[in-house]
């Protein structure tokens, strides 16, 4: 199993040579899944080239504003619902706490607070949580990040409309065809990542905010100085 | 204009890192169906998963727990699954009391049960808690998975049954084979179940 061979039909047999080990009574199933497992991986970095060619010089320009929005003192807010919650939460902490010699900055989840979360559900309602959460902890200057796969949650719609009132920048990831986050005039900077798998979608979509992340450091920290060069560019 | 070419050229080389540790991960279907099969076997007879990892893999083990919890796909059975990182008092009260190492071990011996199955991520470097938690899970009869990074600290010889790694030393990257990773485990659990005949008699080792 040498990583120079391409995971072709004809070269099944020398990728997978378990399955041709022995006689197992379930072969047929594992064969399947195997086979299945090959089609996702394949699928998943033909979805990141589509975003790549799609969306590549838009992440440039959202970490540009992003990045100006830190240097002014700005925060980041991120949130999402069910996986996109995990989400959320990785993507600021990956902001206040990066791994390796990469400068941290000020993100918060707005998921972290159970208490605040089930308070906020039970007392005013569920689409409110996050834009509640805003309307609290928002200033002008910020960053507002929501992830949706559907992109029609209610929370996230009524959450970036919070984030426009109070002159937040807002950076939209999505899925499928955008849903309802593409019909909005609320989010700056939208991402949609086009597949019909909720899977690929929330893999493609990990990588955007890692890239992101990645470019809005660059451009804080880089030896160009883009950002003290541009300070009017904030999206 | 050279300055936004070389920029984009930046973007290409980022998502270009992605490409090789998915093909890797490709390599490791057969170990990723017996690590689905062994989990399937286990949910088939009443188990249910316990999902843990500090840092970066934090969020990851609640996403696996809602992936196995509440099913995106409308039919997939609600299969039972916990994770150790959302008790953050209990996290922070351990490791206070008994150290960091223990945050994950001190939950599993409270909360699992011999016919659980226990799965532990963990990224680059090293990741004591979540190596004892899985060696724990071992003694008790556990079935043990484990997803690592590339860093073989990460991996002693035995460190859990089925062992899948995401081959980068970039932690971002490792993070999302990751989670292709256990999309899959998920999904292809879900095959196994709904034929459930080799999961019988103690076909699966």
């Amino acid at each position: 199993m040498t990583s120079q061979t391409t995971a072709d039909g004809a070269e099944f047999g020398s990728l997978y040579p378990f399955l041709y080990r022995d006689n197992r009574p379930d072969e047929s199933i594992v064969d399947e899944v195997c086979r299945s497992i090959v089609a996702k991986t394949r699928e998943i970095t033909a979805l990141r080239e589509d975003v790549l060619a799609r969306d590549g010089a838009r992440l440039l320009d959202c970490a540009t504003a992003v990045a100006h929005r830190f240097a002014a003192g700005g925060r980041l807010l991120a949130f999402g619902n069910g996986g996109s919650s995990t989400d959320a939460q990785e993507l600021a902490s990956l902001f206040l706490n990066p791994s390796g010699r990469f400068r941290p900055l000020p993100a918060f989840g707005l998921t972290n607070d159970i208490a605040v979360i089930t308070a906020l559900s039970n007392d005013v309602g569920f689409d409110l949580v996050f834009s509640r959460q805003l309307a609290a902890l928002g200033r002008a200057g910020d960053i507002a990040v929501g992830l949706s796969t559907s992109g029609n949650s209610e929370n996230l719609l009524r959450a970036f409309a919070e984030a426009r009132r109070r002159g937040m920048l807002t950076v939209g990831i999505a899925g499928y065809d955008g849903g309802k986050m593409a019909e909005l005039d609320s989010i700056d900077h939208l991402f949609v990542v086009r597949s019909d798998s909720v899977h690929r979608v929330q893999e493609a979509q990990t990588t955007i905010y890692h890239v992101l992340w990645e470019l809005t450091v660059a451009a804080l920290t880089g030896a160009s100085g883009a950002v003290a060069a541009h300070p009017d560019g904030n999206g | 204009m050279a300055r936004a070419s070389t920029d984009a050229g930046a973007v290409r080389v980022l998502f270009g890192q992605r490409t090789a540790p998915i093909q890797h991960l490709a390599e490791q279907a057969g170990q990723i169906a017996d690590a689905c099969r062994a989990m399937a076997a286990r949910f088939h007879d009443g188990g249910k998963l316990v999902v843990f990892g500090s840092g970066e893999q934090c969020a990851d083990a609640q996403h696996v727990a809602v992936e196995f919890v509440h099913p995106v796909i409308v039919g997939k059975r609600a299969l039972p699954a916990i994770s150790l990182t959302g008790d953050v008092a209990t996290l922070t009260g351990v490791a206070s009391r008994a150290g960091f190492a223990e945050i994950f071990t001190h939950q599993l011996r409270f909360l699992a049960e011999p016919h659980d199955i226990a799965l532990g991520l963990a990224g680059n470097g090293n990741h004591d808690d979540v190596v004892r938690a899985l060696a724990h899970a071992r003694q008790l009869g556990m079935l043990t998975v484990a997803m690592v990074g590339a860093d073989p600290v990460t991996a002693p010889a035995r460190l859990a049954d089925h062992v899948l790694t995401a081959h980068s030393a970039d932690p971002r990257v490792v993070k999302e084979v990751h989670v292709t990773t256990y999309h899959l485990l998920w999904e292809l659990v879900h095959v196994f179940l709904e034929r459930p005949d080799p999961l019988a008699s103690g076909a699966v080792a």
